[in-house]
């Protein structure tokens, strides 16, 4: 700068950090955070690695070959293939559910609010504990799930325990977890939208499938949207429920990302496989959260404009 | 001594200039009144000044302290924000009391003090309550005291009559400028409202697209606008604009009127030949008959009651629309054909291309040259 | 929907019912199991009518599960210590440093500043077990693994992007002009923060607060991997009870609802918050 200022010098109490100020600020936890990105980029080091905890002396760099040897893995194909099926089936099932029941508890009454607010409890419990509820619940022989199955004709029921029904019972609490969260956002999303458009369809006598496909949906989209991307970022990488219900079993039905590779690091103490899998997660749930990121900041940027 | 003098301020919003070299003076114990249509930069000024928001370029200087880089607590600035700004959380009292506390002023000291100003803008009655039950009058004096509370050596009045109601806004009209005046301060008054503009300054700053058009006292800026833009600015209704081009013959220079010689000041002969744009206010244009000299023939359309005048919108025969006012009361035509008279010796001729005003020479033949 | 057919208001009613029971039924059932006996639980027909007993939380409590024929010590107690200790001192610390730089976030548009939010809002959405892998490594080598920081310090991850978010959302939503008046009024930049700014945040700030504290105490995967089990929380505790051989039911019942409960009664306390919370403050509640 070229004038100086022509007056005596006066305490600079606060003028030198002004600049500074944001980032002093930010800086604490911001290095807090930092040491977080050291074992990423181990995970990244390891991923390249053949790298057996039970055998250190074999320990070398092999670069891509872990991922060289997933292409011809059917253990990895199998993962990917669970991962895909739990996270859409479980996103897919609590939309529809999530907004059906958004719908019945759209107006404002004491009842309605009531039920919105005891659908809450389910979402505030722990995923683990959820799936401990659920286990109690369908044990062979006093879980009163089983006993109920048993009087509708599936006698022989044995939920998680086996592979024919062990993905729906995982999937069942999910949905008895999730599905709140979708009705939560949901519900606030249908309440705030603009009334005009509904009245004046319901002056023109337009008829209810008419308005909600043609009026609702298009508004709530971007609510839909927001909702359905947060849950496919966690469903793609649940862990909780599936390792407190199953821990991947029976078999290998339920080894999604997360699990596969905690099993890998700690019972076959393959730390290269273990890592290489957690990359190729990071690698989707990174591009699911690009996509993510921009729809929720538009949202969130509306929500403030309305304060 | 300046009371505030800014040096060439600066300040561009992602590449667009909200200021654009502005220097101003005011000097000590002024008001200056700063007006402009809204986004022409006059709460960015007030911004500059506070210190709320930094110049990329030029100087802030207050009592001839360059305060540039000073944080806005140490400038000594009180401020009225246009939506108040209050401390919800606070009571009037402890808000007012804010510039005290700073200082920290013992308790006596600071009770005298929030009540000698809340006793000024009579609001000493709701000192106990929370800005949430203030009415909206209470509130904007609320605001104006926290300000004045501190006995700054400067005030900054950003538009504080915009939230309120008319009624109000009339009475604090009349008080502003005593109170002012008796707290001896330096104070901008920013407002969109060119009456009140010309009610509160001694004079009056007009700011466009970030830049200074013009600073006179109010009946020069009434007068002698700088510009045609200013011209349309001030008064209400807006003033009346007609492209002409001016001629001269052996009685000096003229403009025409639907076919008639309407007489210019013989100052403007210089302007014989050029494209402009012919000013007249609506009150410089009067019902005639039509034998009186200059009589313009014109249409009666319609007719609007405004305060204390009655607007008459006429429109010649070539189809040019005319504003004119008349004091509430006097007779007018009813609609239909009619004739008025123009002042066209005070009316104020402009550049038609760059909107500047053309200044009449003096008789003396000196060059006093166009406003800028 | 005043003039609903009353066929239509059958149907609501049905559906609604099933929702509530669908989504209450477990956490009643459990919490009706925690009051039985194994001769009660293992009845079949299941029933409701037992003589309620208070016998599982004594032995919970207590210490001494006593099974068939075998007595168990278990650390239950601990367990839930470990908990409140690991989710009151990370919401702290997270409150601490998240609280500062959700002010800077949202109040100077400094350079970096929303890569930066960007990138603590990214340890939200990355799995967790691709740094906690490395991490058990790296812990075990500079002696953090098995203690109380090493562990809040990983909690940080999961509170410090929930707190910095939706505080930032609250803090946006002051008017600046508010903290600029106080300035102006002589005050320094550190008292309008500490006057105004967070004054008038505070029940966003305390709702993040107790959002975050739900999600620490929930957490299961970090110490699964982190923690033995001196240090584990009711999560992994829990889960422990329930492949341990000898334990009765409805000791693992009333395990599980004293670990829901305190999550469960401080949701149903800020439950104003919670959407905003929930969507980081894309939702208005």
């Amino acid at each position: 700068m070229a004038v100086i200022a022509d007056t005596p010098p006066r305490p600079r109490r606060f003028r030198v950090g002004a600049r500074a100020l944001p980032y002093l600020l930010s800086l604490p936890a911001l290095l807090v955070c930092i040491g977080i990105l050291i074992p990423f980029g181990t995970a990244i080091w390891y991923s390249l690695q053949r790298y057996r905890l039970s055998q250190p002396w074999a320990r070398r760099m092999n670069w891509g070959q872990n991922y060289v040897d997933f292409l011809s893995d059917p253990a990895f194909w199998n993962t990917l293939q669970v991962s895909m099926v739990y996270a859409a089936t479980a996103v897919v099932v609590q939309l529809v559910l999530g907004l059906s029941i958004a719908l019945l508890l759209q107006r404002r009454t004491r009842l309605n609010n009531v039920i919105s607010i005891m659908l809450l409890l389910p979402l505030m419990t722990a995923p683990v504990l959820a799936s401990l509820m659920w286990t109690l619940m369908t044990n062979a022989n006093f879980g009163v799930l089983s006993w109920a199955a048993g009087q509708i004709g599936f006698e022989d029921m044995r939920w998680a325990s086996s592979p024919r029904t062990a993905l729906f019972t995982v999937l069942l609490v999910d949905i008895w977890v999730y599905t709140p969260f979708m009705v939560i956002l949901l519900l606030a999303g249908l309440r705030s939208l603009p009334s005009q458009p509904f009245e004046a369809a319901a002056l023109d006598g337009a008829p209810r499938l008419f308005v909600f496909w043609r009026i609702t949906l298009p508004m709530l989209t971007p609510y839909i949207l927001t909702a359905s991307l947060f849950r496919l970022l966690d469903a793609i990488q649940q862990f909780d429920i599936i390792y407190g219900m199953t821990q991947g079993g029976p078999g290998n039905t339920l080894m999604v990302f997360q699990v596969e590779a905690y099993l890998n690091f700690f019972q076959q103490t393959n730390v290269g496989r273990s890592a290489a899998l957690m990359m190729i997660l990071w690698a989707i749930t990174y591009a699911l959260s690009a996509v993510f990121i921009k729809q929720w900041l538009r949202l969130r940027e509306r929500a403030r404009g309305e304060v | 001594m300046a009371g505030i003098d800014l040096d060439n301020v600066t300040k561009r919003f992602k590449g667009t200039a909200a200021l654009d070299g502005v220097s101003l003076t005011v000097p000590e114990g002024e008001t200056l009144a700063l007006f402009g249509p809204s986004g022409s930069g006059k709460t960015v000024l007030l911004r500059v000044i506070a210190g709320v928001v930094q110049p990329d370029a030029g100087r802030v200087r207050l009592g001839g302290r360059d305060v540039t880089e000073e944080p806005p607590e140490d400038r000594g600035v009180g401020m009225a924000f246009q939506n108040f700004a209050l401390f919800p959380h606070m009571s009037a009292f402890d808000n007012i009391a804010a510039p005290l506390t700073a200082r920290r002023d013992a308790p006596s000291v600071l009770k005298a003090g929030v009540e000698r100003v809340a006793k000024l803008l009579k609001i000493d009655h709701v000192l106990g309550q929370a800005p949430r039950q203030l009415s909206n009058g209470q509130k904007q004096r609320t605001a104006l005291a926290r300000a004045m509370a501190g006995q700054p050596k400067v005030l900054l009045l950003d538009d504080p009559l915009r939230n309120v109601d008319a009624k109000l806004r009339f009475e604090m009209r009349l008080e502003l400028p005593r109170l002012l005046a008796r707290e001896g301060v330096t104070a901008i008054y920013v407002t969109q409202d060119y009456r009140e503009a010309m009610a509160l300054g001694k004079r009056i700053a007009v700011l466009f697209e970030g830049r200074i058009a013009q600073i006179a006292t109010p009946d020069e800026i009434y007068h002698a606008p700088a510009t045609l833009a200013i011209a349309k600015l001030f008064g209400d209704p807006a003033i009346n604009v007609l492209d002409v081009t001016p001629e001269r013959d052996a009685h000096g220079p003229f403009a025409r009127l639907s076919d008639r010689r309407a007489p210019l000041d013989p100052g403007l002969a210089h302007a014989v030949g050029r494209a402009c744009v012919l000013g007249v206010r609506p009150e410089a244009i009067r019902f005639v008959d039509a034998e009186a000299p200059g009589a313009v023939p014109v249409t009666v359309e319609a007719e609007t009651p405004l305060n204390e005048k009655t607007v008459t919108l006429a429109v010649t025969r070539r189809g040019r629309e005319l504003l004119i006012s008349r004091p509430a009361g006097a007779p007018g035509p009813a609609t239909g054909p009619a004739h008025v008279a123009v002042d066209s010796v005070h009316a104020l001729l402009f550049d038609r291309e760059t909107g500047a005003r053309i200044a009449p020479e003096p008789p003396g033949g000196a060059i006093r040259g166009a406003a800028a | 929907m005043d003039h609903a057919s009353p066929l239509e208001r059958i149907l609501r009613g049905v559906a609604l019912t099933v929702v509530v029971v669908f989504f209450m039924f477990p956490l009643v059932w459990i919490l009706l199991m925690s009051f039985q006996t194994n001769e009660t639980i293992l009845r079949s027909p299941p029933s409701l009518v037992f003589q309620p007993t208070l016998d599982n939380y004594r032995a919970l409590l207590g210490g001494r599960l006593v099974g068939a024929g075998s007595t168990l010590q278990v650390s239950y107690v601990q367990n839930l210590m470990n908990s409140v200790i690991l989710s009151v001192s990370s919401v702290s610390l997270a409150l601490l440093l998240g609280v500062p730089a959700a002010y800077a976030f949202a109040r100077f548009r400094f350079r970096g500043s929303e890569d930066i939010a960007f990138t603590l809002l990214s340890f939200r959405f990355a799995p967790p077990l691709l740094v906690l892998l490395p991490l058990a490594l790296y812990f075990q080598q500079i002696g953090l693994a098995n203690t109380y920081i090493g562990l809040i310090w990983v909690y940080q991850l999961i509170v410090l992007p929930l707190i910095l978010w939706i505080v930032r959302g609250y803090f946006e939503d002051i008017s600046p002009d508010v903290e600029y008046a106080y300035r102006l009024a002589g005050h320094s930049w550190f008292a309008a923060f500490r006057k105004i700014a967070l004054p008038l945040a505070g029940p966003g700030i305390a709702a993040a607060g107790l959002l975050a504290f739900i999600f620490a105490w929930n957490n299961f995967v970090f110490a699964l991997v982190l923690a033995s089990a001196d240090k584990q929380p009711v999560t992994v505790g829990a889960l422990a009870f329930i492949t341990a051989s000898g334990i009765q039911f409805g000791q693992i019942a009333a395990a599980i609802v004293l670990s829901n409960a305190p999550t469960l009664l401080l949701a149903l306390y800020a439950q104003r918050h919670l959407v905003e919370g929930l969507s980081l403050g894309a939702v208005k509640g």
